[in-house]
């Protein structure tokens, strides 16, 4: 004999599936705007350093964002960094690019800066492409934090 | 600082120039108030000389 069968029959009847009412309907509709605001910001912040924050009035923030994001990518490409192109031979040329492109509109200016080229024969150059790296690994964590204040887990 | 291959920093400019600015962009991401953020910048500007300065010790000996 099982468990269940030594239980009492329940005289609860089962649940029917009801549509949601009304306010459960505008209680969703304001999530979802929420999280779509906040995937803006994210976005936003991303393409451009700092962006994220200024939509939420954070100018503070976003001016240290820019400024940060910035200088890191004018130092890392003024000292001959390499800027990884999407062509890249192995893991490491993809992981580069990838974070590169964290930069948001600031990997075209890293390319534009970069006229004469990466050189990363000289230590300098190494250094320069750690920089720009850090750069957009730094404005990718700036973007989630914009998205985390959108959604109020963050002040 | 400007040299034949673009902008020339020593090792420790650019060690200094990097922990500046991402010690100042951690304090202001990481924390609210002007105080808490000074004393965020600085503690996270000297882990980073401490870290880095230690990581050179370490590698002292192997480097001859």
């Amino acid at each position: 004999m099982t468990e269940d069968a030594q239980l009492p029959p329940s005289n609860d009847p089962v649940p029917p599936s009801l549509p949601p009412t009304g306010a459960e309907v505008e209680s969703v509709e304001p999530v979802l705007r929420r999280e779509l605001r906040s995937w803006t910001f994210a976005i936003a912040g991303w393409l451009i350093p700092g962006l994220g924050h200024a939509l939420q009035k954070m100018w503070g923030r976003a001016a240290i964002v820019f400024s940060a994001v910035g200088l890191l990518v004018f130092t890392g490409a003024s000292m001959r960094g390499n800027v990884f192109a999407s062509n890249g031979g192995d893991a490491f040329d993809t992981l580069g690019y990838i974070a590169d492109l964290g930069t948001g509109c600031f990997y075209f200016v890293a390319r534009a800066l970069e006229t004469a080229g990466a050189d990363v024969s000289h230590s300098q150059g190494d250094y320069g492409t750690r920089f720009l790296a850090t750069a957009g690994v730094l404005n990718i964590l700036a973007a989630l934090h914009a998205y985390e204040a959108a959604r109020g887990r963050k002040a | 600082m400007s040299g034949g291959h673009g902008l020339s920093l020593t090792h420790i400019q650019a060690f200094l120039v990097f922990a500046a600015i991402i010690s100042i962009a951690f304090g202001y991401l990481g924390r609210r108030r002007p105080n808490d953020r000074l004393r965020y910048i600085l503690w996270s500007f000297f882990l980073f000389l401490a870290v880095g300065v230690g990581i050179a010790w370490a590698m002292y000996p192997f480097s001859r």
